[in-house]
């Protein structure tokens, strides 16, 4: 009875968060351009989709930006976490640090983008992938470290030293000792980054460039004639990839012993 | 362990580059006056702050309040639970990147979706009106309950994620030691399992609190730009009627308040815990 | 881990390089103004590549121009009003009328106007008007003036512009003042109509007006035509009203901004926008009505003769050209409009 709740309970969440991807999957198909009234069944979208040459520039542009953003930040988060961790005695830094970090969450989005767009002003440096990137780095840094430490807590730094008192290197016993057991929150960390720089329009919206266009933009402007089928056929084939690309990692994570 | 930690100044380093600086920016602002033609200009000046201190801007900020703790809470109540399950489960990896995946989707196309649920003619209507659980279509869309119902969808994955990589280091071989000594089912839960959660649930509290506070493409769109929050004034400051200095005083406010609410937080936390 | 970023380096100088072509030109333009057909088009006639981004709003563009030091962009579109406001900030190139013979196709009434006299800062693109809208299936009485929507029987059913010039433009014409006022006691009396008025707004939205409109979320309310007329292709129930008292007209410009990197290729773009065949082109995709009077000859006669998006010559003798009022009137603008959106 117990398991059979569970199971439910498990169920509906999921259902609450798929609905509205499968509403979005149909209206792919609708024949109506503007209206969400079903109007018939039309692969039209799909067709235009695919010669829509700056959607898919716009698209993979995002996407190179959110691997690079989320793997730069975790490695960054994940060294300073670790740093911290391993010495507890500098209270100092550790307070500063997570004061500015703190910082940077509490800031509004919009007020962010706007002072890192007078920030690079300043600086002269001039807004495209680059600006995107320390953009997206600066706001991405403070979750990988909450995320990271919520889980380091629950370690003991005397694993750490029991390895190099064995013999170990620095760096053997960072890579075979903590990080096999940061794993999850690391894994954690690099989702979040890549999902918060896939789908970040605010920030992006005042630092971005006119040479380097990214996929937020571009929808959030074509918003405003209304959501066109063609997005939903977008979003449609972003979410069957990131499925697919699941199950071959699941699949293949299986395999090995 | 004599070495410098080299790799922390850097990091130390950009991120007082990055995150302080464009700070103090912010708070310089909020103190200029308003120029309309070159953003921002001297005399310093402290009107900024005094114009916000009136009833009207004091109902916005107890607006968006009541509704980011409502949405916290909402997100709270259902990813605890979904998280023990979660943790107790053995397909850990593949639920939890079915959790995260919908986001991967644009989240202003999902909350263009959402719309076509809620509208007056859209799918929850029809579904309950065939059910015959009401004869009227229900006017959902540009409410409050809009706007909470799709915070709490956006800002879910944020509160399940850290209470989860929290939740799976705790070792549940501390029920079974309890349980010989003779606890109950209550005793299990609110002296063992909560007291060493917590840290999960504020890391994952604060990551919906604050954006919950601060977005504002989702109440524009599904509150109908009726229910003005502060991420809506801000953004109306900055965009709209152009006051940068008033839109930065707004921004430095919104930070205090925020950071006092996480000191009494943090307090309350570390009371608990001795 | 370092391997990665350095391959992930490599690739992306190596994109960077293919899509850079010799020519390019920055357009930074409104979303939903200028269909991408159109650019494509002229990408394959002229050769030069377009980097294409859009914005929401005249302030948005202002403040990121604004806030700039190295102008980035080439090619802008400010509304009427705006060009006004940064043509007397020295903001925009003075435009070389030998590089844009295509201005010959222009509509008289676009070709000397007061936002811009002679259109030696601009050339205007598209224009629209702010009038009624409302729902056969919903609505039993039509309204035909301002004034109407004031009645108790549209509590909660009307759609605003989520825009302070077009609400407060309402508020002023149901008072028989003129949209562009300046003075602060007129804004106060409308200031107080349009707080009478809030309990009948059920949202602002400038922006997915036409999913609100055809599927009867709003019942009436202020549009502009050109959605109407999208709406009234989708849904025939979408009826729309030139008000009695008078309405606004906006006009939307391509401008070249002062400092632009690669003029010659602005200017190419803006004369290739003025054929009659892309005025035409943009005219059908995106619906609103076109300054150009060579292209609005090629569209379909059943458009052409559409009151909805080119009223009769009486009807427009009615519309007000949006200017710009000064600094200081739109302080007081936006002083009201601030208290009026935090009212709710």
């Amino acid at each position: 009875m117990k398991t059979l709740l569970q199971k439910l309970f498990l169920i509906s969440v999921y259902l609450f968060l798929y609905i509205p991807i499968i509403v979005l999957i149909v209206y792919s198909v609708n024949k109506a351009r503007f209206s969400l009234q079903w109007q018939g069944f039309s692969t039209q979208w799909y067709a235009e989709l695919l010669h829509d040459r700056e959607l898919w520039s716009a698209f993979t542009h995002s996407v190179l930006l959110g691997i690079c953003a989320a793997v730069i930040s975790t490695a960054t988060g994940l060294f300073a976490c670790v740093q911290l961790f391993l010495r507890p005695k500098r209270k100092h830094q550790r307070r500063s640090l997570f004061a500015i970090l703190l910082l940077l969450i509490v800031i509004p989005d919009l007020v962010l983008g706007v002072a890192l767009l007078l920030l690079f002003n300043i600086f002269a440096i001039l807004l495209g992938f680059f600006s995107l990137l320390i953009a997206h780095i600066t706001f991405c840094i403070p979750f990988v470290v909450l995320t990271i430490n919520s889980r380091i807590h629950t370690l003991d730094p005397n694993l750490y030293y029991s390895a190099l008192d064995l013999g170990a290197t620095r760096t053997r016993a960072l890579t075979s000792v903590l990080l096999p057991l940061l794993w999850p929150a690391v894994v954690s960390a690099l989702l979040l980054c890549f999902t918060l720089s896939f789908d970040d329009v605010i920030i992006s919206y005042f630092v971005a460039g006119p040479d380097f266009n990214i996929l937020p933009l571009t929808i959030y402007s074509l918003v405003r004639v209304g959501v066109t089928p063609e997005l939903n056929a977008l979003c449609t084939f972003t979410f069957l990839l990131s499925m697919i690309l699941v199950i071959v990692a699941y699949k293949l994570s299986r395999k090995s012993p | 362990m004599k070495t410098k930690p080299f790799s922390l100044y850097v990091i130390y380093g950009c991120l007082l580059i990055f995150g302080f600086v464009p700070f103090l920016l912010v708070a310089v602002t909020s103190f200029l006056s308003n120029d309309p033609n070159n953003l921002v200009t001297l005399p310093f000046t402290f009107d900024n702050y005094i114009e916000l201190f009136t009833p009207l801007f004091g109902k916005v900020f107890l607006r968006s309040v009541l509704i980011s703790l409502i949405t916290t809470i909402g997100c709270l109540v259902i990813a605890y639970p979904f998280s023990y399950f979660l943790v107790r489960s053995k397909h850990q990896s593949i639920l939890l990147l079915l959790i995260i995946i919908p986001f991967w989707t644009s989240s202003l196309i999902r909350t263009y979706s959402l719309i076509a649920i809620l509208k007056f003619k859209g799918l929850l209507n029809l579904f309950l009106l065939k059910l015959h659980i009401i004869d009227q279509p229900l006017s959902l869309l540009y409410t409050n309950f809009a706007v909470i119902s799709g915070l709490i969808y956006n800002l879910f994955p944020f509160m399940v994620l850290p209470i989860f990589t929290n939740m799976e280091r705790f070792d549940f071989r501390l029920f079974e030691a309890a349980k010989d000594l003779g606890a109950g089912k209550l005793d299990l839960f609110f002296k063992i399992f909560l007291p060493n959660t917590a840290r999960g649930i504020i890391s994952g509290c604060v990551l919906v609190f604050l954006p919950a506070m601060t977005l504002f493409y989702i109440p524009n769109v599904l509150g109908g730009a009726r229910s003005i929050l502060i991420g809506n004034m801000i953004q109306s400051q900055f965009l709209v009627i152009e006051n940068w200095p008033q839109g930065a005083a707004t921004s430095m406010i919104l930070t205090a308040l925020l950071l006092v609410l996480l000191f009494i937080f943090k307090r309350k936390g570390n009371e608990g815990r001795s | 881990m370092k391997r990665c970023i350095l391959i992930m380096l490599v690739l992306l100088t190596i994109s960077s390089q293919t899509i850079a072509g010799p020519k390019v030109v920055n357009v930074y333009i409104w979303g939903g103004e200028i269909p991408k057909s159109v650019v494509h088009k002229f990408e394959q006639d002229t050769g030069i590549k377009v980097n294409f981004s859009t914005y929401d709003s005249n302030e948005t563009m202002y403040a990121k121009l604004k806030s700039s030091r190295k102008m980035v962009y080439d090619v802008i579109m400010p509304s009427s009003y705006f060009v006004e406001r940064m043509r007397n900030q020295g903001m925009l190139t003075k435009l070389d009328k030998q590089k844009l013979p295509n201005q010959s196709n222009l509509s008289k009434p676009f070709t000397n106007n007061e936002y811009d006299p002679l259109n030696q800062y601009s050339m205007p693109i598209n224009w629209g008007a702010t009038g009624i809208f409302y729902n056969r299936e919903w609505v039993k009485n039509a309204p035909t003036s301002w004034m109407d929507l004031w009645s108790n029987e549209w509590k909660q059913r009307l759609l605003m512009l989520d825009d302070s010039r077009e609400v407060f433009s309402i508020g002023l014409l149901s008072l028989g003042f003129q949209p562009n006022d300046t003075d602060v006691s007129h804004i106060n009396e409308a200031f107080k109509a349009l707080m009478k008025l809030g309990p009948n707004i059920k949202m602002f939205a400038s922006d997915s007006v036409q999913a609100i409109v055809i599927d009867g979320d709003a019942h009436a309310g202020a549009a502009w035509n050109g959605d109407a007329f999208k709406s009234n292709m989708e849904n025939p129930n979408i009826q729309f009203v030139y008000p009695k008292e008078g309405f606004v007209i906006w006009v939307d410009c391509l401008s070249i901004p002062v400092n632009a990197p690669h003029v010659e290729e602005a200017y190419a773009f803006i004369n290739y926008m003025m054929k009659p065949e892309s005025a035409s082109e943009i005219a059908r995709i995106e619906g609103h009505a076109t300054a150009n009077a060579k292209g609005k000859a090629l569209l379909p006669r059943s458009t052409q003769d559409n009151p909805i998006v080119y009223p009769s010559d009486e009807t427009l003798k009615r519309g007000y050209f949006q200017r710009y009022v000064g600094q200081k009137t739109i302080a007081v603008y936006n002083y009201y409009w601030e208290r009026f959106k935090l009212s709710f």
